[in-house]
């Protein structure tokens, strides 16, 4: 099934940036920053826009550029305004697709790009997407293994974590630092629509059946694995856009864990003497 | 209580001239006052008083406008927050992040750091002898997020105390835990004052629960409006100044010595 070479560049990206997610995502989702990768993923249109506009063939680099331009104002806002983490977030979101689409307009033919964009597109995965993807997720894995504390300790209480002697602000501007340039990597496969799906099912789904957080980090890292190759597969089996085939998949694997942990809460209560 | 003074001499806080505005409001205009170490003291003072500013200017989390903070005769940084233990109201996250409570224990100490990786048998004893001082080392492998209030403060009481702290600040340990609730808890405070010979802070906007268990109350509303043993704050004048309502001591049914503010 993956003989041909852009098969298997799509499967290795997905077996690459989907875990990742899964990983970081244990973290977003504990720390309710799902609509602040929302908003991320959707600045990426506005750099996608900026990107063709100012001639380049591949729109990565303006990509992340704008989505960390967009990820700073809005710690910026939060920290220097009044105004509520959602109405900032809901401003910048709706703020970058009104400018990616306008400029995305006015540019004559790349109306079809947008598609792609929006919902992703494995055939767009080159040799240069899987070498950044590589060097990406050694990167950010060793690093968030590396300070796994730190940041289990700031997602727990970000003054505790302060008092123990954490660098509260340099380790949040890192963390969406690295969620940035994740997300906007995923975009390739997921589609900006779709990107924070992976960042919020692989953990409810690990959720389901761990104890522990490093079971759910195990279990996320996993799931997410899972999700990313089977609907790979999926894509290129019946002729499916990657993101929604993607995220179908995890969704499956949410479904099959959550009736499974249903199951087994339901047991232990019939078991347990009244 | 019977008052229990150790290391009578020094200071455990010496707050200073401290003045924070924030936006158009003087939250904290020229606080000082010190704490001397070894004893159970309170901070009150109702919502709005600056309670929660100050207790951030003691922890480094907010510059002040003017004025000294110094804990354990060291101005406030990383070197002393090392030695200081605080016990927040609750832990933000969602309820979707399962940290458990032996993990979260082994976030404090330099040899359980490795818990991703590594399960040490011994390390594991150090952290079940902490939970079982605060008497809930039946929770070890419990998701933090499912503890009631009461087993929560605990399990951060023992957080705490892992770094070996001189100095403990908690912040309104009572809210969220009943009556009976509250009597274990100074139980348990009185206990560990006594054992670890450190210096403990609750800081709380209720007046009649710190009433019995503080040699010290220091009453707080924009400045230390009065300071004194609690029986010396009790007096109405002075508390009016600090609630800016009046105040009638009432005693309550289930016995003599707690006072609420009407």
């Amino acid at each position: 099934m993956f003989t041909e070479a852009y098969m298997q560049r799509a499967l290795l990206t997905a077996l690459l940036l989907a875990p990742l997610c899964g990983l970081l995502g244990v973290f977003v989702t504990a720390r309710r920053m799902a609509f602040f990768s929302d908003t991320i993923s959707h600045a990426a249109l506005a750099g996608i826009a900026v990107g063709f506009w100012l001639g380049f063939t591949d729109p990565t680099l303006p990509m992340i550029a704008v989505s960390l331009g967009v990820a700073m104002f809005m710690l910026w806002l939060r920290e220097k305004t009044d105004l509520l983490n959602d109405t900032i977030m809901a401003l910048l979101l709706s703020g970058s697709v009104a400018f990616g689409i306008v400029v995305l307009s006015l540019l004559k033919g790349y109306r079809g790009e947008l598609h792609r964009y929006l919902f992703g597109d494995i055939l767009s995965v080159g040799p240069q997407e899987v070498a950044i993807a590589v060097v990406v997720t050694a990167i950010v894995g060793t690093v968030v293994f590396a300070r796994l504390n730190a940041l289990a300790l700031l997602t727990a209480h970000e003054d505790l974590a302060h008092v123990s002697g954490i660098s509260v602000r340099g380790l949040n501007y890192a963390f969406v630092l690295v969620l940035t340039v994740v997300v906007a990597l995923s975009i390739r496969l997921l589609g900006i629509i779709l990107v924070t799906s992976l960042l919020v099912i692989p953990p409810a789904t690990a959720r389901n059946l761990a104890n522990n957080l490093r079971q759910q980090l195990i279990l996320a890292i996993i799931v997410g694995a899972l999700g990313g190759a089977g609907g790979v597969a999926l894509s290129f089996q019946f002729d499916l856009p990657c993101g929604p085939s993607i995220v179908l998949t995890c969704l499956g694997l949410f479904l099959i864990t959550l009736v499974g942990s249903a199951l087994r809460k339901s047991r232990r209560r019939n078991l347990s003497p009244i | 209580m019977a008052e229990i003074h150790f290391h009578p001499r020094g200071l455990a806080i010496e707050v200073r001239g401290l003045r924070v505005t924030l936006g158009d409001t003087a939250v904290l205009r020229g606080v000082d006052f010190h704490v001397p170490k070894g004893q159970i003291v309170a901070l009150i003072g109702p919502n709005g008083s600056g309670k929660t500013t100050l207790l951030r200017c003691l922890l480094g989390l907010q510059r002040p406008d003017a004025g000294q903070v110094r804990l354990l005769g060291e101005e406030v940084g990383p070197a002393v927050l090392k030695r200081i233990g605080y016990v927040p109201q609750r832990l933000p996250f969602d309820r979707s992040f399962i940290l458990s409570v032996r993990e979260f224990l082994s976030l404090r100490l330099r040899e359980t750091r490795g818990w991703f990786w590594q399960r040490h048998r011994s390390t594991d004893a150090h952290l079940r002898a902490a939970l079982a001082e605060v008497g809930v080392d039946h929770l070890f492998d419990r998701p933090i997020a499912g503890l009631s209030g009461g087993q929560l403060q605990r399990v951060l009481i023992a957080f705490s105390l892992l770094g070996k702290p001189e100095l403990l600040l908690l912040d309104e340990p009572t809210a969220g835990v009943d009556t009976p609730g509250e009597q274990d808890f100074y139980g348990l405070i009185t206990e560990v004052h006594r054992r670890h010979k450190l210096t403990v802070v609750l800081v709380s906007h209720d007046l009649s629960m710190v009433y019995r268990h503080a040699a010290r109350v220091y009453a707080l509303n924009g400045i230390i409006c009065c300071e004194g043993t609690p029986e010396e704050v009790m007096n109405a004048d002075s508390l009016k100044q600090a609630y800016g309502i009046h105040v009638t001591p009432y005693h309550h049914e289930h016995g003599p010595g707690h006072h609420h503010v009407h």
